[in-house]
């Protein structure tokens, strides 16, 4: 008799605590940053577009080749607003098929492929789950917002900004130049003689 | 009876069974409210504000559905056995007070026309078990058989030492205290307004409770429809609009046992606080009653929901435990609360003696019966069984073999 009353101390304990559930489709957890979902491509917003040079391995090394790329000779590149001379055109991949695996991640050599957080995918049609370029690049877009991304190194600099550095630095060596020219005007007789 | 009785008959006939149907829409959302939060759940919550038109849902859900009869069922017997245990649970309120004199009929006998009436749920069972041919049916409606009759004893016992107490078998003298005289001696008997019956007679509402429990076949004494042995009892081969009968009854039994233990225990209308002590003696009669009705329907959710507490803590008993607790517990204790009670009585003690008695008994027995049931071990019955089958020649694995071993050797 005493644990029975035991027993319902226990359920009333139990009672009076917090509910567990949450609620999925009204409440969601929250989703740790290094949380694997969906692969999505990311933005370069200094160049203005994507990462992706449509090189391919990551389709390559697919396991369940859920993804196809195709790529296109990059205007801003002539212009000598990018360094990628390749940009990528077309970029599809099934999620229904995608294992979230990670290899595409692994494999790309230029940041350009992540894991997302998005992870809810339910749709009505069968090709509902096959997604696009600007698709991809939204849900990239957004999970770089999220976790704060950085690229792993540094771009390379583009045309324009390579014209913009020689410029810069051969304006710097001509005022060195300069300077040193003046420099060796006014120091003239020791120098003069240090060289011969 | 003249037109006009008839007339209120019908009214408050309708009004009782529509306000039923809705109490028990009510206790089925309350019953898995509580058992979710005890649980740590959410419970039902998406149809309607916190779910609350999820048993409409249900209902409508239930009287849709194809009602199937088996092939070799007794027909008549298996369409007639939900009404047979749903009637009763509905006739047992037309006896129920929900304010001075007010009832859809006042029976001077209540008390005996309660009992009386709640024992017809037992055949219902019965055939609904017998008709399904199914063994499982069978077993369950057996079971509610044996279950049912041995727990009708204490809860008769304990509505006798009301009876005793009181003097009366009316449930108005139960509540609003009773004057008898005897030749020259005219005595007034306690009523419930100052001192609830739970205060004078605890042993009587702990055994009125408990049984009441088995009565309802709830757990943790719902052996006859337990899934886990009989699947589900006298209810296995009903379904759709036969089975929300049986549940129908179900909830309305766990409605009425909350209502008596409130009106037997714990004051009916009239306790905490009678209306004419709340406004005085100038409140309408209408007023009146409809604070007494508040004060029972208020007390009766909380047993209720009691009642949905202890559903969610115990776990089942055994059959055999099931019995001899009622058989060597519960119907000794009955009768030693109607001899107490008597005694008192009848040496003009006053009611405290009762209290002050009562609850060293109740610990006593109640620490005795768990320490038995630490020391008992097996059930008595497997052991009889055991020991019956070797004395025929059925072989038997011995006791410790464990089955993965037969496995292994057989194949």
């Amino acid at each position: 008799m005493l644990s029975g009353l035991k027993g319902l101390g226990v359920t009333l304990r139990g009672a009076l605590r917090p509910k567990v559930t949450t609620e999925y489709p009204k409440e969601h957890l929250p989703i740790d940053e290094r949380f694997m979902g969906f692969p999505a491509l990311t933005w370069d917003s200094n160049r203005v577009e994507p990462y992706c040079t449509g090189c391919m391995v990551c389709v390559r090394y697919c396991p369940t080749q859920c993804m196809s790329a195709q790529m296109k000779d990059n205007d801003k590149f002539v212009e000598g607003d990018s360094h990628r001379k390749k940009i990528i055109e077309s970029f599809e991949i099934n999620l229904s098929r995608c294992i979230l695996c990670g290899i595409c991640v692994d494999v790309c050599n230029f940041d350009a492929i992540e894991m997302s957080h998005e992870h809810e995918r339910s749709e009505r049609l069968r090709n509902a789950n096959r997604v696009d370029l600007p698709e991809l690049l939204e849900m990239g877009k957004k999970y770089q917002a999220e976790v704060r991304w950085k690229q792993s190194k540094p771009s390379p600099a583009s045309p324009n900004e390579k014209a913009e550095i020689k410029a810069v630095s051969e304006a710097k060596k001509a005022s060195e130049a300069d300077s040193e020219a003046t420099n060796k005007q006014s120091e003239a007789p020791d120098s003069g003689e240090d060289a011969a | 009876m003249s037109f006009i009785e008839v007339v209120f008959a019908i009214a408050g006939l309708f009004g009782l069974f529509t306000g039923l149907a809705v109490a028990v829409l009510s206790l089925t959302w309350m019953e898995r409210k509580t058992l979710a939060r005890i649980q740590q759940r959410a419970g039902p919550s998406v149809v309607g504000p916190h779910g609350l038109l999820q048993p409409v849902a249900d209902a409508m859900k239930l009287a849709t559905k194809e009602d199937m009869i088996p092939n070799y069922a007794d027909k008549l017997l298996f369409w007639m056995a939900p009404i047979f245990v749903a009637v009763p649970a509905f006739m047992i309120w037309i006896a129920i007070p929900f304010g001075d004199n007010l009832a859809v009929r006042v029976l001077d006998l209540g008390l005996l026309y309660l009992v009386a009436i709640s024992g017809i749920g037992v055949v219902g069972l019965l055939m609904g078990g017998w008709a399904s041919s199914s063994r499982y049916s069978m077993l369950g409606g057996l079971r509610a058989a044996a279950q049912l009759v041995s727990y009708e004893i204490p809860i008769v016992i304990v509505i006798l030492s009301i009876a005793v107490l009181v003097q009366s078998l009316s449930l108005d003298a139960v509540i609003g205290g009773n004057t008898i005289s005897i030749g020259d001696d005219t005595r007034d008997l306690p009523g419930q307004g100052a001192i609830p019956f739970a205060f004078i007679m605890p042993m009587g509402l702990l055994i009125f409770l408990i049984a009441g429990l088995a009565e309802l076949g709830r757990t943790p004494f719902d052996i006859h429809h337990a899934e886990s042995e009989v699947v589900g009892g006298p209810f296995v081969e009903y379904s759709g609009a036969h089975w929300a009968v049986f549940f129908l009854a179900e909830y309305l039994n766990t409605f009425v046992i909350s209502a008596l233990i409130v009106i037997l225990f714990f004051g009916g209308w009239s306790w905490p606080a009678p209306p004419e002590s709340l406004f005085g003696n100038d409140l309408s009669s209408t007023a009146t009653n409809l604070i007494g009705g508040a004060w029972l329907m208020i007390k009766t959710y909380l047993v209720a929901i009691g009642i949905f507490w202890i559903r969610g803590t115990y776990p089942r008993l055994r059959i055999d435990q099931l019995m001899a607790f009622a058989w060597q517990v519960l119907i000794p204790l009955s009768f030693v609360n109607l001899v107490l009670i008597a005694i008192v009585l009848f040496y003009d003690w006053p009611l405290w003696v009762m209290t002050a008695v009562s609850l060293p008994i109740i610990l006593g027995v109640g620490i005795a019966v768990q320490r038995r049931r630490g020391a008992r071990g097996r059930p008595q019955t497997v052991r009889i069984l055991r020991r019956s089958a070797g004395e025929i020649g059925v072989p038997m694995p011995p006791a410790s073999t464990p089955v993965t071993d037969q496995v292994q050797a057989g194949g």
